[in-house]
């Protein structure tokens, strides 16, 4: 059974029965590829989206190379190849790392367990899920065989249905399949989290970065769909030449941005929602500190889920819509301040007087909130009208974007990957190793990307190939940083990787977690829980002890019983 | 076992959540189809002109029979879904069976639209009111196609007698899938007649 009683008096005092792990639990590269554990599902994710983080961050590398002199800097790439490598940077990194990267990897992952489920609702369709990324991944790389695509990971009509570079069908088509693999995920947690949550877990006990979670699939179920659509279109247009957006035909190609970012305007929201669910997890849990105002970040993500349907115009005030709508939109662009910063002012009050322990996941979880502040308020000078028309289209915008797209959602993507690595692998990384390569990664995001809020006020437009001269020390300062920021990653994949080898043994709670997760080994066995495990406040550490003997942190049974008296 | 194929043990709270996961693939659909006829609508009022153009046909009568087919089709698969839950089973299987027929039938019109239109010189991509025609009724035909395949697995099975639990389960979500067929498509084809009105 999939249920779990609440805590028995006498549960501790059970002798544990001999515990399998779900890594070794089968055997064979076809008990893998065939597959229907959420935790395995979830592996196989991390080890996709990290692969694409790879190919995606190679091609940012090039384009930063390229762009340290005016003109030509790397023999043999012109304008067009340039074009086409921030177009593969930009596609491969929204479409196959970050909107996959927190639902897909550690959402499959860590969902069903915190839940206290056995799996997800429909484990078929969870695989299902993950072989259309494949596809879709599979395709979006073969774009390149038939000559690239040079659209911005935007796609926006006319250009789109016109250019001559041949790959715009395959990667189109990729991105379909893509949008629906995301599509199935979101529709899993939002049924798992309805019918599978457990006695006990109430919807207000569920940890924040549940209700992240399903705030996101409501985007991912509701939003994506039209990204489909819309696509679809954009594919029939470019084969037969007629279409909704070609205006020689009577069509509107400001239609396709209407609708590109009625998905991908809520679609940032895919990417940090779940960012920040993780983040009230790390914060809580590595300051020892009961979080602050849960009801107020459970509700603040779904105000976000809901504004983020309201906002999309906004990426389109110099596309020539009626100032009125202008108006409005920017508007309702401000209100989504207001939960974001709820979230932040609750993480700074969670950890006030909390006894914080310094360590990876925590720095990713502090450098999150450092760097999320900054790309929250300086959206705010691109949702005022008369700023943004100045700010349009430069390397603010990339500078803004980078900052909570990459600065906010991968940055805690990495924290939980740091959080949630001896829950995955049952080894423990070296920490001296996690806080180098944090420091390298920090160090050297801000200096590739606080370096073109610069340029971009100054007044260097994204997307160019050529520049003035007085831009280049910039440029060259950027790209300084990203050569930081790769050594960074690279280093970080390295201790991880040797931690899988020489890494210590991992404790079932090494960081004194109180949720659901750490109540079961690690790794996890196959239906993740032998023992019942105790639903409660998932956030009360009071009843957290270390204990010498298991290296690890334990629940304290009888403290549970006093504060709980409904138990 | 080496796999939860499912992770409820409760057949009820199984097929409870299946439905509840319908329910969200078709609020999905949903948007599919929304954005495709407010895309539509949009051009159609900006489009100054009448639809259908000097040339072009009007739309055909066989349209108006395909919709009654269809209401017809989620009218019987209603009928038969009642019958299986008071464990009527002739009566289920009839109505099942009348369902399959009428889901069939209905293609064969909507493909007989098609050819009929390309005859009469409703060229694709002459004018968007064309393609407009097929791009929703092509739309639509892809997703009754998806809608046709389980709806003949699951009659296949229970007219052989299989009326096993995971038979109910399929019986049970391609009926919510097809009535959301049926609602969609009388949408777009107030949609296709909405575009010929006059502006």
């Amino acid at each position: 059974m999939t249920t779990l009683e609440a805590t028995s008096p006498n549960a501790s005092n059970a002798p544990d029965p001999p515990v399998d792990n779900y890594l070794t639990y089968t055997r064979g590269v076809l008990s893998w590829v065939f597959t229907l554990d959420h935790k395995r599902i979830g592996l196989m994710y991390l080890v996709a989206v990290l692969g694409s983080f790879l190919v995606g961050g190679i091609f940012a590398l090039l384009v930063r190379t390229e762009l340290l002199t005016p003109g030509a800097t790397i023999p043999g790439v012109d304008a067009d190849v340039y074009n086409q490598f921030f177009t593969l940077h930009g596609a491969i990194m929204v479409f196959l790392v970050i909107i996959p990267s927190i639902p897909g990897a550690l959402g499959n992952f860590v969902l069903p367990i915190m839940l206290g489920a056995k799996d997800v609702a429909f484990p078929r369709l969870n695989l299902g899920s993950f072989y259309l990324w494949i596809i879709g991944a599979i395709l979006a790389v073969l774009s390149l065989v038939y000559g690239g695509f040079d659209t911005g990971w935007t796609f926006y009509t006319p250009y789109s249905t016109t250019t001559s570079t041949g790959g715009v069908i395959p990667v189109v088509t990729g991105v379909f399949i893509l949008g629906f693999s995301s599509i199935f995920t979101g529709l899993n947690f939002v049924v798992t989290i309805h019918k599978l949550r457990p006695p006990g877990m109430t919807w207000f006990r569920m940890p924040l970065l549940l209700w992240a979670l399903y705030a996101t699939a409501l985007i991912q179920v509701l939003a994506t769909p039209v990204l489909g659509i819309t696509l679809l279109m954009l594919i029939v247009e470019r084969v037969f030449q007629i279409g909704l957006f070609d205006p020689a035909m009577g069509g509107d190609p400001v239609l396709f941005q209407h609708f590109f970012w009625f998905y991908s305007h809520p679609a940032v929201y895919i990417m940090i929602l779940p960012a920040m669910g993780i983040i009230s997890e790390i914060i809580s849990v590595h300051a020892h500190r009961h979080i602050f105002g849960y009801r107020f970040i459970a509700f603040s993500s779904v105000a976000i889920a809901i504004f983020s349907f309201l906002v999309w115009g906004h990426h389109m005030f110099t596309s020539g819509q009626s100032p009125l709508m202008n108006v409005v939109f920017s508007l309702i662009t401000f209100s989504v301040a207001i939960p974001s910063a709820i979230k932040v002012f609750n993480w700074m009050a969670t950890l006030y007087r909390g006894s914080i322990s310094i360590n990876t996941p925590m720095l990713y979880g502090l450098g999150f909130i450092f760097l999320f502040t900054i790309g929250g308020l300086t959206g705010l000078h691109l949702g005022t009208l008369n700023t943004d028309i100045h700010l349009h289209d430069t390397y603010f915008v990339v500078a803004h974007f980078h900052y909570v797209m990459m600065g906010s959602a991968l940055i805690a993507m990495i924290g939980g990957l740091h959080h949630w690595w001896p829950k995955m692998v049952g080894k423990m990384y070296d920490e001296k190793w996690g806080i180098i390569g944090f420091t390298l990664v920090f160090i050297g995001f801000n200096v590739t990307f606080f370096t073109q809020f610069m340029l971009g006020s100054h007044g260097m437009p994204r997307r160019y190939y050529n520049y003035e001269p007085e831009f280049q020390i910039y440029h060259v300062i950027s790209t300084i940083g990203s050569y930081i920021m790769a050594a960074g990653f690279f280093w970080t994949l390295f201790y991880l990787v040797q931690s899988l080898f020489s890494g210590a043994k991992a404790p079932a709670n090494p960081w004194g977690g109180r949720s659901l997760e750490w109540q079961c080994t690690s790794p996890p066995p196959h239906d993740n829980f032998k023992t019942t495990p105790s639903v409660g406040d998932c956030y009360d550490f009071s009843v957290v002890e270390w204990d010498e003997e298991e290296g690890g942190y334990v629940i304290n049974r009888s403290k549970v019983e006093e504060s709980s008296p409904d138990h | 076992m080496a796999n939860i194929v499912s992770p409820f043990e409760d057949p009820e709270r199984r097929l409870a959540a299946g439905r509840f996961g319908m329910l969200i693939f078709i609020a999905s659909l949903a948007m599919i189809f929304a954005g495709a006829i407010l895309g539509v609508l949009v051009v159609r009022l900006e489009d100054e002109g009448t639809w259908p153009p000097p040339g072009m046909p009007q739309l055909p009568w066989s349209l108006l029979a395909s919709t009654v087919i269809l209401v017809a089709s989620s009218a019987t698969f209603l009928r038969s879904t009642r019958a299986l839950r008071r464990e009527d089973r002739p009566v289920f299987v009839r109505w099942l069976t009348v369902t399959l027929v009428l889901a069939l039938v209905f293609l064969v019109v909507q493909a007989y639209a098609w050819w009929d239109l390309l005859g009469r010189g409703m060229d694709f991509s002459r004018h968007l009111y064309a393609w407009t025609f097929y791009f929703l009724t092509g739309l639509h035909a892809v997703h009754v196609l998806g809608g046709v395949i389980p709806l003949w697995i699951v009659t296949r099975r229970v007219l052989r007698g299989d009326l096993s639990a995971p038979v109910r389960r399929g019986v049970a979500y391609t009926a919510m899938y097809w009535h959301f067929l049926d609602a969609a498509w009388v949408v777009l084809y107030l949609t296709l007649i909405a575009g010929t009105l006059e502006r």
